[in-house]
């Protein structure tokens, strides 16, 4: 390793960086309102992802079967279920069961001396394997003679799979453009780093450096940008995590999941290098041609 | 070392810089191209190190065809070829030694390489004792010698100067025509173009006279009027 050239190149990249600092502050901060964004995005994301799969996973579809159907006749239907390969499981609730559990859950507030029968039905607990078949999988035990009612969480399920999705496509279209604008400034401050060092470039040509070296400071420099940008919106992201996250975890009981902080991290500060180097590379490839 | 066939300049704005010029220089020569301001001189260097390509015709340069030569291929070509320039084109915060280094380093050279050959360079143009002065400390002549330090750190065979003496006063001058022709002893073909009539005067070197981008005159030992020494009187 000469340590020499290093140290040459290493200085110029320096040099050049210092002597635009205004415009590397405005593209390092543009970068990392970018990546904050990004972040925040992946965050709340993933929580409603964690959040949803683990609802979904639960939900139960309450099959109450008609006053007729007796523990002998409804045990029959355990054999129906069981034949549906949907089904992950299926738990007979007895009447008298049912009332139980109903008890447990509203305890005081539920006083059964009022009741001189019990109006509950059997039912089934059914659980599915894969939530999305929820729906199709109730409408068919609901066809069942047997069944009178079948009733899951249907509208909160399909909102959220619904909001899911909508939320990945536009978070995927404003990074993009975040992305975008966050390049575009780089490209500006490199373009203007490129004007400043002119001169510099000139005699380069002259004395015969290839392209490639002359543009290696340049996109240096656009990586610098970016992974600063990025190591700064890292920070906001873990004061935020640090402050907002237990605020809003003790009102929102879901708000528990915790991000897989290195994985993240490097993927931010990538995507903060990616950024720079793409920017850099055009700007400076357009002068190089000119 | 320079074999010019033909070539026609034509700038984009419709500017007839050069016109079916012919023109051969040979290895370890010295040559003035002379005439005024406007008459092709400067198109006619930028021709040989590829700043500019002909519209017409075919240049070589040290048995490379210039003309055709890929993009690629051009940064190669530059470092066989050193350029002065009038205005010196010195990195202002940069010392004498660092601009010099500065074409060894940025074409790759290795560390241990870059610190025997600055020190030789600068020693050639006596400046071995201002390395550590940057250039708004020296004497014009002085930033020219450094221009030409840099030009030759490399060990061009080919060394162009583009009025490299229009920003310096008379003694100066001389000081840059005696090293240029010293480097020239050493081996290095030169090629100087120029409006300064007294410099080619002195020399008595090879001196071709252009005129609206064609070659007027080409002699050997000549003056930069034709058949007229010193005592010409210059027109207004």
């Amino acid at each position: 390793m000469d340590w020499g050239r290093l140290r040459f190149f290493l200085g110029e990249v320096f040099a050049n960086f210092t002597r635009n600092a205004g415009m590397q502050l405005t593209a390092i901060g543009t970068v990392a309102v970018t990546i904050v964004l990004l972040g925040a995005f992946l965050y709340v994301r993933e929580t409603l992802q964690t959040f949803g799969t683990g609802v979904l996973s639960q939900i139960e579809i309450a099959v109450y079967l008609k006053d007729d159907i007796d523990d002998a006749k409804a045990k029959d239907l355990a054999t129906t279920f069981a034949r549906d390969p949907r089904i992950a499981s299926a738990v007979y609730v007895p009447k008298r069961e049912g009332l139980k559990r109903m008890k447990e859950v509203l305890g005081a507030d539920f006083d059964t001396n009022l009741l001189t029968s019990n109006p509950l039905p059997n039912a089934y607990h059914v659980r599915v394997k894969d939530p999305d078949t929820v729906a199709a999988v109730a409408r068919r035990i609901a066809a069942d003679p047997r069944v009178a009612k079948t009733d899951y969480a249907a509208d909160t399920v399909q909102k959220l799979l619904k909001t899911a999705a909508v939320l990945g496509r536009a978070g995927i279209a404003l990074i993009a453009l975040l992305s975008l604008s966050a390049a575009i400034v780089i490209a500006n401050t490199i373009r203007l780093t490129v004007f400043a060092r002119r001169r510099e470039i000139a005699i380069m040509q002259l004395v015969g450096a290839t392209n490639f070296y002359i543009r290696m400071p340049f996109i240096a420099e656009g990586m610098l940008a970016g992974v600063l940008g990025a190591a700064l919106a890292i920070g906001v992201l873990a004061l935020a995590e640090h402050q907002v996250v237990p605020k809003l975890a003790s009102t929102l009981a879901f708000v528990t999941f915790r991000v897989n902080e290195l994985t993240l991290c490097g993927e931010l500060l990538v995507v903060g290098a990616a950024v720079g180097l793409v920017a850099a590379w055009f700007s400076v490839g357009r002068h190089l041609r000119a | 070392m320079i074999r010019l066939r033909g070539v026609s300049l034509v700038y984009p704005n419709g500017t007839r810089a050069l016109d079916d010029v012919d023109l051969e220089i040979e290895k370890g020569s010295f040559v003035f191209l002379v005439g005024h301001s406007g008459t092709g001189k400067s198109s006619l260097l930028k021709l040989m190190y590829r700043e500019e390509l002909p519209t017409r015709g075919e240049v070589v340069v040290d048995g490379i065809r210039v003309d055709t030569l890929r993009r690629g291929r051009v940064p190669k070509l530059r470092r066989n070829i050193g350029v002065v320039f009038q205005d010196f084109k010195l990195l202002s915060h940069k010392t004498v030694w660092e601009n010099v280094a500065f074409a060894l380093q940025v074409t790759g050279t290795r560390t241990k390489d870059v610190m025997r050959m600055v020190p030789r360079a600068l020693d050639l143009v006596g400046l071995s004792h201002k390395s550590r002065m940057f250039p708004s400390e020296l004497s014009g002549g002085e930033q020219q010698r450094t221009a030409i330090a840099r030009a030759l750190v490399g060990n061009p065979k080919l060394l162009l100067c583009d009025e490299p003496t229009g920003n310096l006063d008379p003694s100066n001058t001389t000081e840059i025509m005696e090293l240029l022709q010293r480097i020239n002893l050493k081996g290095t073909t030169v090629v100087v173009a120029t409006h300064n009539q007294a410099v080619v005067d002195r020399m008595r070197r090879r001196v071709v006279r252009l005129e609206h981008g064609r070659i007027l005159h080409d002699d050997e030992r000549g003056y930069y009027f034709r058949g007229l020494g010193q005592t010409a009187v210059l027109p207004g």
